[in-house]
Parts: structure tokens; sequence; C-alpha cells
């Protein structure tokens, strides 16, 4: 059964900024990469884990004015920074086991889109924070 | 080295601001989200010229 419908509730902070309120989806993928580990007389695919590998993808609007999106990301391009996403806006202080924190610490940004503009529409960017130590914070 | 809070997007205001693991502090400052706080300058202590 589904049991999670977003509305406004996630917050999302990047390097201590809250862009909660620019911020359309948010994805954090923890990935422990597949070894392929099958030998001579298996007769299926056997994998072990390699390397975790972690990705936070957040989709914003872009907006140039102070302490705003470009602001908080144009020094981040070529970096590595800290960021946190939870379901809910008291997760990103208080989190709990039902309002978990995920935060992302050491993670890189190797692109950010300056400017997406199409005539009529709202600008909105998608970045990709890559690596890093993903951790889980319940309490 | 302390930082003080310019940007209602990291916390209030005039409050000092303690990075955590992995923050970029330096694109904070650079985007005016925080600044440094100077502590004020001590006064100068001047010895009395002692007179003979």
């Amino acid at each position: 059964m589904a049991t999670s419908t977003y509305l406004s509730n996630p917050g999302v902070v990047v390097n201590a900024v809250s862009l909660t309120d620019q911020c359309t989806s948010a994805t954090v993928t923890n990935t422990a990469e597949a070894l392929e580990s099958t030998a001579f007389g298996g007769t299926s695919r056997v994998f072990v884990a390699g390397l975790f590998n972690q990705e936070i993808t957040l989709d914003l609007y872009m907006s140039y004015a102070a302490s705003e999106t470009y602001a908080t990301l144009a020094a981040l391009v070529g970096t590595t920074t800290t960021v946190k996403v939870s379901n809910t806006v008291a997760g990103l202080t208080t989190a709990s086991a039902t309002e978990p924190r995920f935060e992302l610490v050491g993670c890189y940004l190797e692109a950010l889109p300056v400017i997406n503009a199409t005539m009529g529409e709202l600008s909105t960017i998608s970045i990709t924070f890559k690596g890093g130590v993903l951790t889980t914070v319940v309490s | 080295m302390t930082y003080r809070i310019v940007s209602n997007r990291i916390g209030t205001p005039g409050d000092i601001y303690e990075p955590e693991a992995g923050v970029n502090v330096e694109a904070l400052l650079l985007h005016g989200f925080i600044v440094e706080d100077k502590a004020p300058p001590k006064s100068a202590k001047t010895k009395p010229t002692e007179k003979g």
C-alpha cells in the first residue's frame, strides 16, 4: 500500500543552506556496486558488494536573487560539500524513525546548469551530488 | 575563526555559525550567507613612562 505522498513536507539543505522552498524533487540513492563473482560451475550470475556509491539528485527552481539557488550552488561546482534531505522539514533538525534524515557528507558537485531558460516557464535545474559518505540519522 | 550568520536560510541572522562536517565555508562566505566574526581589537596598553 502506498503510504508516502509528498505535498510540501520534505526538507532539503545544501551546504548548510535551506533550499526547501526551491526544491520540487529529491532522490537519495544508496548504491553498493555489484561485483560479479560468478565462477565455473555456476549456472546463475552471482554478485558481491563492492564500493558504496551514493547520489543525491535535486530538482530546483533557479533563482539568481541573493541567498537563493544560484548563490548557494555556484561556488560548489568542483568541490565537495554536505547535503541533507528528510521526508519532513522537522526531520532536518529533529530526526526520528518516521522522519529520518539522510546526510551525504563529502559529496561532489560535478555540474551546475547556470541557465535553463524557456519562454513562459519558470526556470528549473536538475543537479546531482555524487560520492561521499551517507549517514541515516533517526534520533 | 568564528562566523556570524547573515542569511536566514542558514539560521537566525546575527547568531554565531558553527560549520558542520563537510560544509564548504568559503562558498558561504563568497555569497554572503555568513561573515567572519572579527573580534574587536584590544585597546593598546601603554606603559607609563618612568621619570627619574
